[in-house]
């Protein structure tokens, strides 16, 4: 053992020698000191692993001993003693005690250890999306600059308006932009998507981070035709590439074509606000790799892809930036009055903003939420911890009010008690916050509407933080209530109830009937929340979609990706596709959209002719897909007006759009056909209406009808698709043959899904199962836990009124009688609590109608099936203590007392 | 005389010291040695063990002899009282592998 770590050793020992009396460290800490050095010395020539277990059984040994040597040294009760030995005391008198009721400790952690296991996870998932600070250098000179939306809002900034805000030195010392993409990673046995972000030079420089390795773009690669590059994020190196030390140099395939790779990101920094992963940053040079539109896009004024994050020039205000972006926007409106005219840029600063403006509210509203449901589960722990503590301060307040009157001050007395509820509640912490941690695992697994490639969530210290000031709320909130009642009161009083043992008087019923109020009102606002969320569920299950699911299944693909930009090109491999996959064994019919039904999707700003909307630029943001012809015959959306499309829809001929219904009314009054739309940014591009076809369900089965419009996929060239067949049998069944048939194609075709429609529509629904899934077990918990607080409470007033039961009995009242006053007493109890419940649920849904989907905020079957759970559970909960109080031989209960 | 049972680390240390004089250190070694390394006693154990012995009488504080060279190093010796007790404690098991062996759970003496 060198001397230096041999110091270090002896130093460490000594100060865990403080535990001990003085007295014994001056006559034995020296000896002591040396007698361990020296086995440490022998276990660490066993090896690390025999030094640590040393270091180990030297800890418990010493603390063991410690506690032993104070407690021999001075009794508790003569109220002296300095301060570490009398805490060290009460917490070793706390274990002793909770030792002896091992079911009672048990249940209290396991208790905690579920509310603050459940916060911790939510601290979790809040904290990477809400609260973490990104980890960005000097983030106060930091801005967002966001160009307004078709409708008016901030949204984000077309690439040719970012390059004009790059010039403006003398306000921003750097301007970045960066866009959020996806792109067909080669793999040794296929392609794996992966999410990618095309950056300017300035992105990394701007935020103030440096790349782990090797480095980052420079101003060369801000232009197209430049060399391909990619920055590989830190975490995708490490999890990806097993932290390859040569990866800087090496080359990937992203979307058939070479990638250098020259740089591993900063450790720090894994994609957007530091929360959400991207996998790989291109420069903007290499936006060939995203194909032609990817690079086309770069100088369209009309397409708004990119993100602007910029750094304040020295002196330069949030007001000055604004009035520069202000000009700048007036410019860019007299540049191309058509597309810009009233778009507005706003400059953000840095902490007003977590993602992008559009998405923080609901985010905060999503976090807020989850973190009330899993507070107010925890609440309902600490209401039932107090209340078994209270009954376990009861039971003991002879023996307290005995050290009371021998002199032990009310103070310590009542700090024992705190000191009992501490310990549960780190102990149940302890065990929270790794159960947190554990299930934080599963969250990648769980379908979440985040944008980007995922979340990066983890165990770390900020949880540890948290579980710490949840333990020490916890702990004192149900441990304080308790302790000052039990406390309180006359010592002789009680000393003289001790042989009728005590029943804490009229005030701690109250506490504990208000006590059982507050977990009945929190359950009954879970339970009614539950409710609602699993009406809407199986509302929204019953929901048509629109067309037939049934016997769908679906191929996506992406042209793009494996590097077919041509447009002819792209119509004969499509067209060769759907060839093949309609000779295949058991396919009914086969189509292609570049959108299915439910599921996300771009929209294109429209111009319709003879229609003013109600405000904006005079042009609508409509979602649409391009679709094959056959189409709506195949996946079985009914043709209401007009005809579908043919093979003599085709690029060159005339320009023809199917609309949905909504669309026909919404603009047509519902006489659509004839009727012409253009892209705003196309003048003369008109389209003529040539069918009308019945609702799909556009984005979530949830939603309120929305306008749809369907091009011919043949006047698109679409570059990414969905081949949809209807089978003659089991969809699932064809799902590999599509696969191959796809690849038979082009070998180098990625499969960017293969499923059945059922299952997408499944996929659509997880959202909303996993959020009712999520509620329902949590009132379940609270249910059980507002079950045992009423059981708890029945069972002990129960045996406080055995005697006075038993009398009633012997006098000749009848069991059934006894038995329902008593569950009447506890019903009104939980009446009142579930009253309070109802008009707290009531007030708290009000804000959230629309939200669980054809189910009224005050919906009767949510609330009044609550309601008649909760008395039943109360009722039940009652009923068994007191029968078994009503069935004792009253001979036997009057002669027991 | 109480025949309450001794706590090992009581008993191991009346053991070494039966011997002859030893300090702390020693006797953990000796015990360690002698068990086969089953029992070893931890340092807050073997000094609280050596403490509360002396209180009782059971071992005194002796001399150290003249080869030692640390002065800090406190020696222990049994006094009769600890050998008493020791002896008292060792008949007790004594009488118990008798008992074991009676119902057959030891093999009997060669």
């Amino acid at each position: 053992m060198g001397a230096r770590s041999q110091r270090v050793h002896s130093a460490i020992f000594r100060l865990l020698l403080r535990l001990y009396p003085s007295a014994f460290r001056a006559a034995y800490g020296d000896e002591m000191t040396s007698y361990f050095l020296s086995r440490l010395a022998r276990a660490r020539g066993r090896g690390r692993l025999s030094a640590s277990r040393e270091w180990l059984r030297g800890l418990l040994d010493v603390a063991r001993t410690a506690l032993a040597e104070r407690r021999s040294v001075r009794r508790w009760e003569s109220g002296g003693g300095s301060a570490l030995t009398s805490l060290l005391q009460d917490i070793g008198y706390a274990a002793r005690r909770l030792g002896r009721t091992p079911l009672f400790a048990l249940f209290a952690v396991s208790i905690l250890a579920l509310g603050i296991g459940l916060n911790a996870a939510v601290f979790g998932v809040v904290d990477a999306l809400l609260l973490r600070p990104a980890p960005f250098a000097d983030a106060s000179s930091i801005v967002h600059v966001y160009q307004d939306s078709d409708d008016g809002e901030p949204s984000s900034t077309s690439f040719p308006t970012y390059r004009e805000m790059a010039q403006l030195n003398e306000v921003f010392a750097g301007v970045a932009a960066n866009t959020q993409s996806g792109a067909a990673l080669e793999t040794g046995d296929g392609s794996r998507q992966v999410a990618v972000e095309y950056a300017t030079a300035s992105y990394l420089p701007v935020l103030g981070l440096r790349p782990h390795l090797g480095r980052w773009f420079d101003a060369a690669h801000d232009h197209v035709g430049s060399e391909l590059v990619a920055v590989v994020s830190h975490r995708t190196w490490r999890t990806q590439f097993g932290g390859d030390p040569d990866m800087v140099g090496r080359t990937v395939r992203l979307n058939n074509q070479s990638v250098t790779v020259i740089g591993v990101g900063p450790t720090e920094f894994n994609g957007e606000a530091g929360s959400l992963l991207t996998d790989f940053w291109l420069s903007i040079s290499s936006t060939p790799v995203g194909g032609p539109y990817q690079v086309a896009n770069l100088d369209r004024e009309e397409d708004h892809w990119y993100l602007v994050k910029a750094r304040l020039a020295p002196g330069v205000g949030l007001g000055a930036a604004q009035a520069a972006m202000d000009a700048l926007a007036l410019r860019r409106a007299e540049l191309f009055p058509e597309l810009n005219r009233g778009r507005a840029i706003t400059v953000f600063a840095h902490d007003a903003v977590r993602f992008h403006p559009a998405f923080d509210g609901p985010l905060r509203l999503a976090g807020v939420g989850l973190f009330t449901v899993s507070g107010l589960v925890l609440l309902l722990a600490c209401a039932n911890l107090a209340n078994l503590l209270l009954v376990r301060g009861l039971a003991r307040r002879p023996e307290l009010a005995v050290r009371l009157a021998l002199g032990a001050g009310r103070g310590r007395v009542a700090r024992l008690l705190l000191v009992e509820a501490l310990l549960l509640s780190v102990t149940g912490a302890v065990a929270g916050v790794a159960l947190g941690a554990w299930s934080l695992r599963f969250f990648p697994a769980l379908p979440l509407p985040i944008p980007g490639g995922g979340l990066d969530v983890g165990f770390d210290h900020r949880m540890v933080v948290f579980g710490a000031v949840l333990a020490l709320l916890t702990g004192t909130l149900f441990g304080a209530l308790p302790a000052l009642r039990v406390t309180r009161g006359n010592v002789a009083d009680s000393l003289r109830d001790e042989g009728r043992g005590a029943t804490g008087g009229r005030g701690v019923r109250l506490l504990r009937g208000g006590l059982v109020a507050v977990q009945v009102t929190v359950s009954m606002v879970l339970v009614v929340a539950a409710g609602l969320l699993a009406r809407g569920l199986s509302n929204t299950e019953r929901v048509s979609p629109g067309f037939d699911a049934d016997r769908l299944a679906v191929v996506a693909t992406n042209l793009g990706q494996a590097g077919i930009t041509d447009a002819l090109e792209s119509d004969v491999v499509a067209a060769q596709i759907l060839e093949r996959a309609a000779t295949l064994p058991g396919v009914e019919s086969v189509a292609l959209t570049t959108r299915l039904p439910v599921s996300g999707g771009g929209s294109t700003t429209q111009v319709v002719d003879g229609y003013e909307p109600v405000a904006g630029t005079g042009a609508v943001e409509l979602d649409f897909a391009a679709v094959s012809a056959g189409y709506f015959e195949t996946v079985g959306i009914p043709l209401k007006a007009g005809r579908t499309f043919s093979a003599e829809d085709r690029a060159g001929g005339p320009r023809v759009v199917i609309v949905n219904e909504t669309a026909a009314r919404l603009f047509w009054g519902g006489d659509a056909i004839g009727g012409r739309l253009r892209a705003q940014s196309v003048p003369d591009g008109w389209r003529e209406v040539i069918g009308v076809v019945g609702d799909a369900r556009v984005s979530s089965l949830g939603e309120a009808p929305t306008p749809f419009i369907y091009y011919a996929a043949a006047q698109s060239a679409p570059a990414a698709f969905n081949i949809v067949v209807r089978s003659a049998g089991d969809p699932a069944a064809l799902i590999a043959p599509l696969r191959a048939a796809v690849r038979e194609v082009r070998p180098t075709l990625p499969i960017v899904r293969a499923t059945t429609l059922e299952a997408h529509l499944g996929d659509a629904l997880a959202g909303p199962r996993l959020g009712a899934a999520l509620m329902g077990s949590f009132s379940l918990l609270a249910l059980l836990l507002a079950g045992l607080g009423i059981y708890a409470v029945v069972a002990h007033s129960v045996e406080q009124r055995r005697r006075e039961l038993g009398i009633r009995c012997a006098l000749g009242a009848a069991r059934p009688r006894l038995i329902a006053t008593v569950v009447g007493h506890t019903l009104l109890v939980v009446a009142f609590g579930a009253a309070t419940g109802l008009l707290l649920a009531a007030f708290a849904t009000r804000g959230l109608e629309g939200m669980f989907y054809g189910v009224g905020a005050l919906d009767p079957l949510a609330f009044g099936g609550a309601a008649l759970l909760l008395l039943a559970t109360g009722g039940a909960a009652a009923l068994i203590p007191a029968r078994r109080a009503a069935a004792a031989d009253p001979v036997d209960v009057l002669r027991d007392s | 005389m109480t025949s309450e049972p001794l706590k090992p680390a009581v008993l191991h240390i009346l053991l070494a010291l039966a011997e002859g004089e030893l300090h702390g250190l020693g006797i953990a070694d000796w015990v360690e040695e002698t068990t086969g390394g089953a029992v070893e006693l931890g340092p807050g154990t073997l000094y609280r063990s050596l403490k509360e012995m002396a209180a009782d009488g059971l071992i005194r504080e002796a001399r150290a002899p003249a080869r030692e060279s640390d002065p800090r190093r406190k020696y222990y010796a049994i006094t009769a009282a600890g050998r008493r007790r020791v002896t008292a404690e060792a008949a007790r098991l004594a009488r118990l592998v008798e008992v074991a062996r009676s119902r057959r759970l030891l093999p009997e003496r060669a």
